[in-house]
């Protein structure tokens, strides 16, 4: 189990990474070429799974109100 | 721009500004509301803009103009001009037998189980080479495996003009033959002129699809 403290560092971690992940998307969809499809997958699509991950990390390790 | 693009830079331009809030002020998501909140902001939203962005950027590496953007492909975007009914590529893309804005991927996509994803890997084949390797002069290219009737016949077969067509029926076995693959459209001596690069230099354009 987190501590609160770990628990938002977690949050914010994840956060920051679903962000820049986001607006990396959102570049590459205003930049139409091919370059921007694999900066699409690779660096924003890495990112967005790695903020997913880890959100759902601290969620589930978070202990629940009475515990 | 197109407009569904717009709409959706602006739905993940604002998911990243509530996921920014929210990583910011982790205080908002101590309350019940503040979790489930959290919850559609930084798993819902993400996978949600995810697809959508991957939807839309799957749809636009189909379109011509994606195709011609690299440098390699200039002469082929060329060779759609050409003003020769018998240019096969030309013939088909100033007639709007292929949709026009995704001429390349009309004809160059596998009419099969999995064919489209197997040419995206090798469109990623053709940008790793494009920019991390030597890619090969425009006339150099060639096609992966032979060009398979398949592809043809995903609109021809059923058409008036290729079921009853002369020369198709002037022996029975070249119809069969043909549906089979055994007999290849472009490469039997009959629609053999695809992209004829070698002879582009002096070959007259159609202007007005320019």
């Amino acid at each position: 189990m987190l501590s609160t403290n770990q628990s938002e560092k977690c949050m914010r971690f994840a956060g920051i990474c679903l962000a820049v992940g986001l607006l990396i998307e959102a570049l590459c969809l205003m930049w139409a070429t091919p370059i921007a499809f694999i900066v699409f997958v690779a660096i924003g699509g890495l990112l967005i799974f790695t903020g997913l991950v880890v959100y759902l990390y601290s969620v589930v390790s978070t202990p629940a109100v009475g515990d | 721009m197109p407009q569904a693009t717009i709409l959706i830079v602006c739905l993940v331009l604002f998911s990243a500004a509530v996921i920014g809030i929210l990583a910011a002020r982790t205080g908002f998501t101590a309350g019940r509301g503040g979790k489930i909140l959290a919850f559609v902001a930084m798993f819902c939203l993400p996978i949600f803009c995810g697809l959508l962005g991957f939807s839309s950027e799957m749809q636009r590496s189909k379109t011509t103009a994606f195709c011609l953007s690299c440098h390699t492909m200039e002469d082929y975007g060329k060779s759609l001009l050409v003003d020769d009914p018998t240019h096969l590529p030309a013939s088909h893309y100033q007639n709007h037998r292929v949709p026009v804005d995704e001429a390349c991927y009309s004809c160059h996509t596998q009419y099969a189980m999995f064919g489209g994803l197997k040419v995206k890997m090798y469109g990623l084949k053709h940008v790793f080479i494009y920019y991390l390797g030597t890619p090969p002069a425009p006339q150099d290219i060639k096609l992966y495996e032979p060009y398979n009737n398949r592809e043809c016949l995903h609109c021809h077969l059923g058409a008036r003009s290729f079921e009853e067509g002369a020369v198709h029926n002037a022996d029975p076995a070249t119809l069969p033959a043909i549906k089979a693959n055994q007999l290849s459209c472009l490469s039997s001596g009959c629609h053999d002129t695809a992209h004829d690069l070698a002879h582009l230099k002096g070959a007259k354009l159609w202007e007005k699809g320019n």
